[in-house]
């Protein structure tokens, strides 16, 4: 199958909505029914070429390329196939996402991955907050797949997830894992504040020194083996975890003990 | 003007059991004849009162803050979308004012009662009232925990209490009163609760909760209001409460009263582990007491928002489910809680519960007397109400449904030994006619000349459930409101109040007290007649107590041959 | 786990301020509610309640508390989060206690008097809600005062600014089940603050057009959003010329609500109360305003397409 290519002609002047763009839909659409498909300017119903040229149908591979920051909710609820943004997007990338790839060169907005079930997200630049996180009120979050953040993160990253991988490349604002229930974050370059709050259960690694939650207790240090597993599942993506002995060892925090929780952050600490 | 040719008629209040007849319409209500006007052919129709809900909770406080902490809820629910003539809203375990209206009246219901005012909120209830479209209202103020109330029945002063009783439904613009758990909740403003009849209630020294109802019973009777005593009994929820339920049922013979969710109450055992269904005693004791209405408060497996003023059984839910708790205190009156909750067929307890609502409805031989509700939206939400329809209509659905039931709920429960099945004529006095009696509006409930024109057509269809969540067409006030499943019209409903009489120097009396016990100040208290819109006044004649809820006679044969549902 | 001011003034044997200044932001709270009424089930008033005042730094209201724990700025949420742990008697890292400002000592001994509480009530202001943490430093306010229910009756309720932002809050639910942070741009009502909340939309300049009824965020927003309201067209309803009518196309000047117009104020406890206005204003009321607007738009042709559906399900 040949790519669906969109590319941005037209510049939305307030958020452009378009949870329309994903492989599943697209890969039962003529070129004119891709083009004609409803986006949301603001309150204004449009088509999709009023602001993409678009070339291509009947695939589940698609290319988007212009500085799509306005643009939300791209990849939807998505379960196969894979989208690929030359460019920055906007909010919900992948929000519920079931399956399939999206990768973005640029930036992304807050809540990429939001709920999402399963798939595999990369943003090579920087992301806003509450990745892979759950919505307001909702209980949980991300419940598989791989996020990949190349850059910052911002506020309540993994918030409320359950399984699935996150790793962010830059540093991380405030509340990383907050309520995590499960799965494992990756911080390459350390949080700011209040990471792993009311965690539950769940795994923060962190390869820089963090700030702690008073409600964390230190129990040591090792080399646990399943770090092994985790970097050799994390190698194809050019992200490789330390945990040879030589090199030096993991510091263990659990917490957090006002919930109280059996979450854990591992710290790495060079030799 | 409107003319309903050759439909069959469902019309308990009046006796007709699906004969073919001509409705018409004018100015509103029920008329004679027509001459001219818009002819809707309901040939091969089903055709009812509109549906009247007794017990239900859509305005005020307790919902707005059930609304506020359900947003996930929302999102996955249905949207109503804004038109010219219509606002949008969202329904769900919580729905929003006007989305309440198209919900309600989308299914054929076009009178609801509100069940819980706290009097010192009634403002707020009364403006969200104003926001729900279509449906006609009522509303209980919630006395039984009042401190005012308490202090005067704990100084034996009887008489001044029945003003103060009257005093306040009048100032709160209801139309009932509602006694709640009388006793625990003021007790559970310390933590505390009072679960038996003859307990001693926190802060006082002679009265308990069996005085409490026993007297509100009593002035309630003697005001003459329209409807009775609207009671959730004591001891809400736990096993083994029947004990309670049936002490309470003695110490009301000889007056009127309703009693709110009997679902809740019927429980037999002694912890969750040995919890068993009880409904057979209470509704063998209930079928020979004529004095009393019931509702079912049924409950329906799947998500929803428990909302009460029992905060005791509201901490327990939240101590045993570990949810999200909200609790709502209201100063001297009354308190409410919050808790998300899932009533499932793998749980024993929420089986059991199943079980009990649809055991009432089936062994309350009298459909005048018990009416369809689920406690909106504890039990589950309104809008399923066609669900339960149809597990009362159908014996065979209620067996495939009691599959999923594990053998050890299935022991504790009598649901698969009752093959009672409801006729269509009584599900049209469990919805409506029956409603409309408890609650002492004589216009509702009925489809006879000078009855309010609030009609519902369904097209007969197997699928039972299928066939009440879509009417054809719903009348209410004699306007088409819902035709083929979209809002045609949503005119603004009328309030139903009452004016209990008392001696005005009650205020005086009362008014020290306000500054005593409140943070509002006494002349601000009592909402205004123009905060309601349409309002309507029912008189009440002091002294002369209603006569006791209408039983039924025999059903009268069915005129037509309809589907074998 | 909220409840009535008259609550409050009747039982609350126990009160703690956080991050409010209450006696100079809501001057009759301790007068009129808090802690000097007697009451039946407090009859010596004053003394038969014990209040706490948590902040950052010594205000007013200090003089009328029993005991102020000073705490570091942005240190909230920490130290809320360790009381949590101490209520169920968990180990904390008394190394990091310290950069609270506050000794585990003190900590214990705020949780032994609330458990000892009859009835407690936690107040919280915007030195709480509004600095670094926001809506989880309020989240970890109440869910204490929802865990303390495990001990005693205990409630927690926030102190709002004036001009009635309870009634909006309270309106808003009804009508679409959010208090705020909606956009109704699909027609029917959703929520996401961060993404809808007006600061959010202004400063990343999401919206076109703004009307700004009963608030000057012209004073009290960042400044890109006070930009981007340069930018568009503003239109502000207003008694007075505020900082934001500078700013704006359109200025028009309305009656002053509880003075020359009636209507419903909600209290910070959502107790509805009637305003009725005392003097005539020549200007119209907000309501009459947006009515008249409404009356206008919906002369022009709707903006939803007619043939869509009339209820959708979401997902
Ligand atoms: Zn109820």
């Amino acid at each position: 199958m040949s790519p669906i290519t969109l590319t941005l002609k037209e510049r939305p002047k307030v958020p452009l909505e378009a949870e329309t763009v994903t492989p599943d839909a697209f890969v039962t659409m003529s070129n004119e029914q891709i083009r004609s498909s409803l986006v949301y300017h603001g309150k204004r119903h449009c088509r999709l070429d009023d602001f993409f040229e678009v070339t291509g149908e009947f695939s589940d591979l698609i290319e988007m390329h212009g500085d799509l920051h306005r643009v939300k909710l791209l990849g939807k609820s998505m379960s196969r196939g894979q989208l690929k943004v030359y460019g920055s997007v906007g909010m919900h990338l992948g929000a519920d996402m079931r399956g399939g790839r999206i990768e973005v060169t640029g930036d992304a907005g807050d809540w990429i991955g939001a709920e999402m079930s399963n798939g595999f997200i990369h943003v090579h630049g920087n992301a806003g907050g509450q990745i892979g996180a759950a919505y307001r009120g909702s209980l949980r979050g991300m419940k598989n797949g791989t996020i990949i953040v190349g850059g910052t993160a911002g506020l309540e990253v993994g918030m409320r997830m359950r399984r699935g991988t996150i790793v962010v490349g830059g540093k991380v604002r405030d509340f990383c894992g907050l309520q995590m229930k499960g799965g494992t974050i990756v911080l390459m370059s350390g949080a700011e504040l209040r990471t792993g709050a009311w965690m539950v259960r769940g795994t923060i690694l962190s390869l820089q020194p963090l700030p702690l939650m008073p409600t964390f207790a230190s129990s040591g240090h090792y080399n646990p083996s399943f770090i092994d597993l985790y970097a050799q599942e994390l190698l194809p993506h050019g992200i490789s975890l330390p945990n040879h002995a030589s090199a030096g060892s993991w510091s263990r925090h659990c917490g957090d003990s006002s919930i109280p929780g059996k979450g854990e952050i591992l710290i790495w600490n060079p030799a | 003007m409107i003319r309903i040719t050759g439909g069959k008629i469902f019309d308990p209040a009046n006796g007709i059991n699906g004969q073919v007849r001509d409705l018409c319409i004018d100015g509103g209500k029920f008329v004679s004849s027509v001459i001219g006007g818009r002819t809707i052919d309901a040939a091969g129709m089903i055709i009812f009162p509109g549906g009247v809900d007794v017990h239900t909770h859509v305005a005020g406080g307790s919902i707005n803050f059930a609304r506020a902490m359900t947003p996930e809820d929302h999102r996955r629910t249905t949207a109503f979308i804004r038109t010219q003539s219509r606002r949008s809203g969202l329904g769900g375990m919580a729905p929003t004012t006007f989305a309440t209206g198209y919900l309600y009246a989308g299914m054929g219901w076009t009178t609801v009662n509100e069940a819980a005012v706290p009097v010192l909120s009634a403002r707020h209830t009364h403006e969200e009232m104003r926001d729900i479209p279509i449906l006609d209202k009522t509303s209980c103020v919630l006395m039984a925990n009042n401190e005012i109330f308490l202090d005067l029945l704990e100084a034996g002063e009887f008489e001044r209490a029945k003003d103060v009783i009257a005093w306040h439904v009048w100032a709160a613009k209801a139309y009932g009163v509602k006694a709640v758990n009388p006793g625990g909740v003021a007790a559970w403003k310390w933590g505390k609760d009072a679960k038996q009849l003859t307990d001693p209630i926190e802060g006082y020294n002679s009265i308990t909760p069996g005085t409490i109802i026993g007297r509100l019973a009593q002035i309630i009777d003697e005001l003459g209001l329209p409807h009775p005593m609207h009671l959730h009994c004591n001891n809400l929820g736990a096993p083994g409460n029947v004990w309670t339920t049936l002490e309470t049922m003695k110490l009301l013979e000889g007056r009127r009263a309703h009693i709110a969710h009997l679902q809740y109450h019927a429980y037999g055992g002694d912890d969750w582990d040995t919890m068993r269904s009880a409904s057979a005693e209470v509704a063998e004791y209930f079928n020979t007491h004529t004095n009393m209405t019931t509702d079912a408060g049924a409950v329906l497996f799947g998500d929803t928002v428990t909302i009460t003023a029992d905060g005791p059984w509201q901490h327990l839910l939240y101590k045993l489910t570990g949810r999200k708790w909200g609790n709502l205190d209201v100063e001297n009156e009354t308190g409410c809680g919050i808790v998300p909750y899932t009533y499932r067929p793998s749980n024993l307890v929420n089986s059991i519960q199943w079980a009990v609502g649809l055991e009432l409805l089936l062994l309350i031989n009298d459909p005048w007397r018990i009416f369809l509700s689920t406690d909106h939206p504890n039990g589950a939400c309104f809008w399923r109400y066609p669900e339960i329809i149809q597990l009362l209509m159908s014996y065979d659905f209620r067996k495939d449904c009691m599959t999923k039931l594990s053998p050890i709920a299935r022991e504790r429960i009598t649901l698969p030994d009752i093959d009672r099945e409801y006729t269509l004529y009584e599900i049209a006095t469990i919805t409506s006619a029956g409603p409309a009696r408890a609650l002492g509006l004589t216009q509702k409930g009925s489809l006879g000349i000078g009855a309010d024109a609030d009609v519902v057509i369904y097209e007969e269809e197997k699928d039972i459930a299928k066939m009440f969540s879509h009417p054809r067409y719903v009348l209410k006030g004699g306007e088409v409101v819902i035709e083929d499943g979209d809002i045609r019209a949503t005119p603004e409903g009328r309030e139903f109040i009452v004016k209990p009489s008392f001696d005005p120097e009650i205020e005086s009396f009362l008014k020290p007290k306000f500054e005593d016990v409140y943070t509002m100040s006494f002349e601000n208290y009592p909402v205004e007649m123009e905060r309601l819109e349409h309002a309507d006044i029912r008189e009440c004649i002091n002294g002369q107590a209603p006569s006791p809820p209408r039983t039924a006679e025999k059903e009268p044969d069915r005129a037509d041959e309809g589907v074998e549902f | 786990m909220t409840c009535t001011l008259g609550e409050v003034k009747n039982r609350a044997d126990f009160i703690v301020y956080w991050g409010g200044n209450p006696a100079e932001c809501h001057p009759r709270h301790f007068t009129k509610y808090t802690l000097m009424q007697k009451s039946k089930f407090l009859p010596r008033g004053r003394k038969d309640r014990t209040m706490i005042l948590v902040d950052i730094r010594e205000t007013k209201s200090g003089g009328a508390a029993d005991i102020f724990l000073q705490i570091r700025p942005g240190k909230d949420f920490e130290v809320l989060t360790i009381l949590r742990a101490i209520l169920k008697g968990q180990h904390v890292n008394s190394s990091i206690v310290a950069e609270t400002g506050l000794t585990l000592e003190q900590m214990t001994d705020f949780i032994d008097r609330a458990k000892k509480a009859r009835f407690g009530c936690m107040f919280f202001g915007m030195g709480l809600s509004m600095t670094r943490g926001k809506h989880m430093n309020s989240a970890a306010l109440l869910t204490l005062a929802a865990e303390l229910n495990a001990f005693t009756k205990f409630v927690a309720m926030p102190m709002r600014g004036h001009g009635n932002v309870t009634g909006a809050d309270v309106i808003m639910r009804w009508q679409t089940g959010f208090p705020f942070g909606i956009t109704f741009n699909r027609g029917y009502p959703r929520y996401n603050p961060g993404e809808f909340s007006t600061v959010d939309v202004l400063v990343r300049g999401d919206t076109d057009a703004a009307l700004i009824l009963g608030a000057d965020p012209g004073a009290t927003m960042p400044q890109p959003a006070i930009d981007h309201l340069a930018r568009i067209p503003t239109i502000v309803l207003d008694p007075k010329v505020t900082h934001t009518s500078r700013l704006a196309r359109v200025h028009i000047t309305t009656s002053v609500a509880g003075i020359s117009a009636p209507g419903t104020a909600y209290r910070m406890d959502e107790i509805p109360l009637p305003l009725k206005p005392a003097l005539k204003s020549p200007y119209p009321t907000d309501e009459e305003v947006v009515r008249r607007i409404n009356e206008a738009v919906a002369r022009k042709p709707h903006w939803m397409p007619a043939d869509g559906p009339m209820t959708i399900m979401q997902h």
